[in-house]
């Protein structure tokens, strides 16, 4: 098992710098000064060329690619253009804010998603089944952007139970988590119905029944332990989305995570702080994917197998 | 209840408070889509809230009416201008305090300024003090001091200037010109201005937190030299999201609903029974015009400017894609502006601009281009489509050119950009920055306008030295006639007002000279 981890994590390198090499091209061919941006019209022309000047933004794109990799390498991602701040330092701090964000949601996709899944799966084409069905297509077929206003409008507008926006405490976090879990408790409990759908229909099942147990203990104890593989394997990629920073639901809702300083860097250029975040994302995926595998090897005993095997 | 529950209970309830922004205290909650990025205003050019009302000016503008300022003292008591117009001698209130409790000296100024054109600085806002001796050479990094600025005592400052600039003292009293103190500024170093730990001026708040992408905190100032703020706080909210902003207004969670990040809903707040007594309204120095180059056919040619300015019929733009809230303009200098006089009003006639059309040679009209910038806001494009047809009309087959910013840039630099629409607001009260931006020699050049006129350009010169401000304002009036009038070299649209919606409890609250969103809080009161 440690084996595969160090290798997966040695595998992420190349992709690693493969991205920030794509983005760095990418930011540097996509036009817009970040000083031209920053200043807006009234900025002479000789004041934007002195500041890109103090800054090296006029250095070749290879040397300031390469001091860029030596830095990260050693942990400092430069400072923000805009905010002139370390970048690592903004990700850093923002990054608790997206963090509890991310748990409430998937908690709230875990809680309402695998046992809506169960359900229909065991309750087929039962009213059960047609109402979370048509409850998760809704999760996933709404903009988030849509799914947010209208739960503001009618929790925080019209009935005044919750706070609109802000971040201020706990109350506030109950709309982004219930408007970006909703999303992806659909994706979890159409996978988990299916899944147990497929699962109820081997032969091990019939075993299970004819030996005589009874129906809950058939479905918690033998299927749906087979039938969550697919589904940890969701979690774990989505978690690890929703970690580099809900883009929309964080604007929405005035959430001062790493989506809100994401879409700053690219609105506004900021080379540094956009590579930074981008670079810290990949990291989340990556990691995601690699403890989706591991998970899958707990759960999976014939993958836990192939992996021995591969090490060997 | 067992003590222990009573304990939960208690903290609960006490965390209840502390989360949310409690209303019940004297505090003014105001939002703005982006964070500040800091409150040290030498380092940006586009925030200027925290530096209006954490720190103070030599000189201040302030809001004497709708659109109408007046210089007033600042830190400065008084001030002399020598009769050549170069030496200014500035004389500071005695005994005003930083927030940190040091006392405010000539040698704070001193430090201030050549803190602003040190190029180890990195400062954004350098453009306002290049008038003074020996900024330059500052700049360039050839010098170790501004040889401009001098502490002549403990509450003297004076500051000498490389030729007699007219709009010194308006420039002092722009946001970029507050005084900051030495020793605490030095001490912070770059991280000045980003904490509340590292920000420290005069003014009348005080940072106390910042919370960055999520909000800022000012606290009153209870030894501000004007008298306490009659606000406890300030709270300073980032939310990006416009509609976001409008239901955190309606529920109460926000005191003041700024209509510039949000002017769809200008309909909704003007016929609302509930919020239309409740709208603020207040003109904006600034003019939307319509550039024309000179150097690209057939604008060459002075009739068909002519027949430009009259083909555009502006006050449909202004209602259709303004709602009608703001008013025409026909100079450059927009109302609100120091010197400003209405000129005389640009006529809407297709069919005369048709016979100019004519007479300059384009009897079955003529192909123009309007160039526009993709990464720009959508209300330039659909500006321009609006143009496009009414200009047709009178015979210009305009077409509509979408480049990105930096082949915008770039081609105007050379002198090939095609015509474009824009807006400039008054950085500072005066002409000057209207006139020398547009049709001094550097600047006719650099915004692409090249309307290579000599006696413009010696005249807006001469202006800029000028002392006696009557015979300076009739002199730019002069410029407005002959740029506008009889050169067709600017094409005026019109001047918008800029409309806010506040909560009943909020009074006293008016919308600033120059119409910014960026404002001091200092005489706001809630209820």
């Amino acid at each position: 098992m440690l084996m595969f981890a160090v290798r997966r994590i040695l595998v992420s390198i190349p992709v690693l710098i493969g991205i920030t090499l794509i983005l760095f091209v990418m930011l540097n061919v996509v036009p817009g000064d970040p000083i031209a941006l920053m200043m807006k019209e009234h900025a002479s022309p000789e004041v934007i060329a002195r500041v890109r000047e103090q800054m090296h933004l006029d250095d070749p794109m290879i040397s300031r690619y390469f001091s860029f990799l030596w830095n990260a390498v050693q942990g400092d991602l430069g400072n923000s253009i805009k905010l002139n701040r370390p970048v690592t330092d903004l990700i850093l701090k923002a990054f608790p804010n997206t963090l509890l964000l991310a748990v409430c949601a998937a908690l709230v996709s875990w809680v309402v998603g695998i046992p809506a899944g169960i359900l229909s799966a065991v309750r087929r084409d039962s009213f059960l089944d047609r109402f979370f069905m048509g409850f998760s297509l809704l999760g996933v077929s709404m903009p988030i952007f849509w799914s947010a206003l209208l739960l503001q409008y009618v929790f925080a507008m019209k009935l005044k139970l919750l706070p609109v926006s802000g971040f201020y405490g706990w109350q506030y976090l109950v709309l982004p988590s219930i408007v970006l879990g909703w999303s992806s408790a659909g994706v979890i409990a159409r996978l988990t119905r299916s899944s147990l759908l497929e699962v109820m229909r081997l032969d091990y099942i019939r075993t299970a029944r004819a030996k005589g147990l009874r129906e809950t203990g058939v479905i918690t104890r033998h299927a749906l332990k087979n039938a969550l593989i697919p589904v940890v394997t969701i979690m774990a990629i989505q978690v690890a989305g929703l970690l580099s920073g809900a883009v929309i639901t964080e604007a929405i809702f005035s959430i001062p995570g790493v989506g809100r300083i994401t879409v700053s860097a690219i609105s506004s250029r900021d080379m540094p702080l956009l590579q930074g975040a981008v670079l810290f994302a990949t990291v989340l995926v990556i990691l995601g994917n690699l403890v989706a595998d591991i998970l899958y090897s707990i759960l999976d005993p014939r993958i836990r197998a192939q992996m021995r095997s591969e090490a060997s | 209840m067992t003590k222990k529950m009573k304990l939960l209970l208690a903290s609960g309830l006490a965390s209840l408070v502390l989360m949310s922004p409690a209303l019940a205290e004297n505090m003014l909650r105001i939002s703005y889509p982006e964070d500040p990025k800091t409150a040290d205003v030498q380092m940006t050019t586009d925030s200027y809230t925290l530096p209006l009302n954490i720190f103070d000016r030599l000189v201040e503008s302030e809001t004497t009416g709708p659109g109408v300022s007046a210089l007033v003292p600042g830190l400065a008591e008084k001030w002399e201008i020598s009769a050549d117009g170069l030496t200014y001698t500035f004389h500071l209130r005695a005994g005003v305090k930083f927030h940190d409790g040091a006392v405010l000296k000539a040698d704070d100024v001193v430090y201030t300024f050549d803190r602003m054109l040190n190029p180890a600085t990195k400062a954004l806002n350098t453009d306002i003090l290049t008038f003074i001796a020996g900024a330059q050479e500052r700049m360039d990094g050839k010098a170790d001091s501004v040889s401009g600025l001098k502490a002549l005592d403990d509450q003297t400052v004076q500051i000498t200037l490389t030729q007699p600039y007219a709009a010194f003292l308006a420039l002092l009293a722009s946001p970029g010109a507050s005084i900051y103190e030495r020793a605490f500024t030095e001490k912070a170093g770059d991280q000045f201005g980003l904490t509340p730990e590292t920000t420290n001026g005069t003014g009348p708040f005080i940072l106390t937190d910042y919370t960055l992408n999520d909000s800022e905190t000012l606290e009153a100032n209870e030894n501000y030299w004007r008298g306490r703020p009659k606000l406890d706080r300030l709270l300073i909210r980032v939310v990006s999201d416009s509609e976001t902003l409008r239901m955190l207004f309606e529920s109460d969670e926000i005191d003041v609903f700024d209509l510039d990040y949000a002017p769809t809903q200008t309909p909704y707040f003007y016929g609302s029974d509930q919020w239309k007594d409740q709208v603020r309204s207040g003109p904006r120095v600034g003019i939307y015009y319509y550039n024309i180059n000179q150097l690209k056919k057939p604008f060459d040619d002075v009739r068909v400017r002519q027949a430009f300015q009259m083909a555009i019929d502006r006050q449909t733009i202004l209602d259709k894609n303004f709602y009608g809230k703001g008013k025409l303009e026909d100079g450059v200098m927009p109302r609100g502006l120091a010197c400003y006089m209405p000129a005389t009003p640009i006529e809407y006639n297709p069919a005369k601009a048709k016979e100019l059309l004519k007479e300059a040679g384009y009897p079955d009209g003529v192909e123009i281009n309007l160039q526009q910038v993709s990464s720009w806001s959508t209300k330039w494009s659909d500006m321009n489509q609006i143009i496009q047809a009414q200009v047709a009309e009178a015979g210009f087959k305009a077409n509509i050119v979408t480049t990105d910013e930096a082949a915008f840039l770039a081609a105007r630099k050379v002198g090939e950009a095609e015509a474009y629409t824009q807006v400039w607001s008054a950085d500072f009260n005066d002409p000057d920055n209207f006139f020398y931006t547009f049709f001094s020699e550097s600047g006719t050049k650099t915004r692409g306008y090249n309307n290579n006129d000599p006696e413009v350009f010696a005249a807006i010169e001469k202006a800029r030295g000028m002392t006696d401000q009557a015979e300076r304002c009739k002199l730019y009036q002069d410029l407005t006639a002959q740029i506008v009038g009889k050169d067709a070299a600017w094409v005026p649209l019109f001047s918008l007002d800029h409309s806010y919606v506040v909560q009943p409890r909020v009074k006293n609250f008016t919308v600033p000279w120059n119409g910014w969103s960026d404002m001091n809080y200092y005489n706001v009161e809630v209820e």
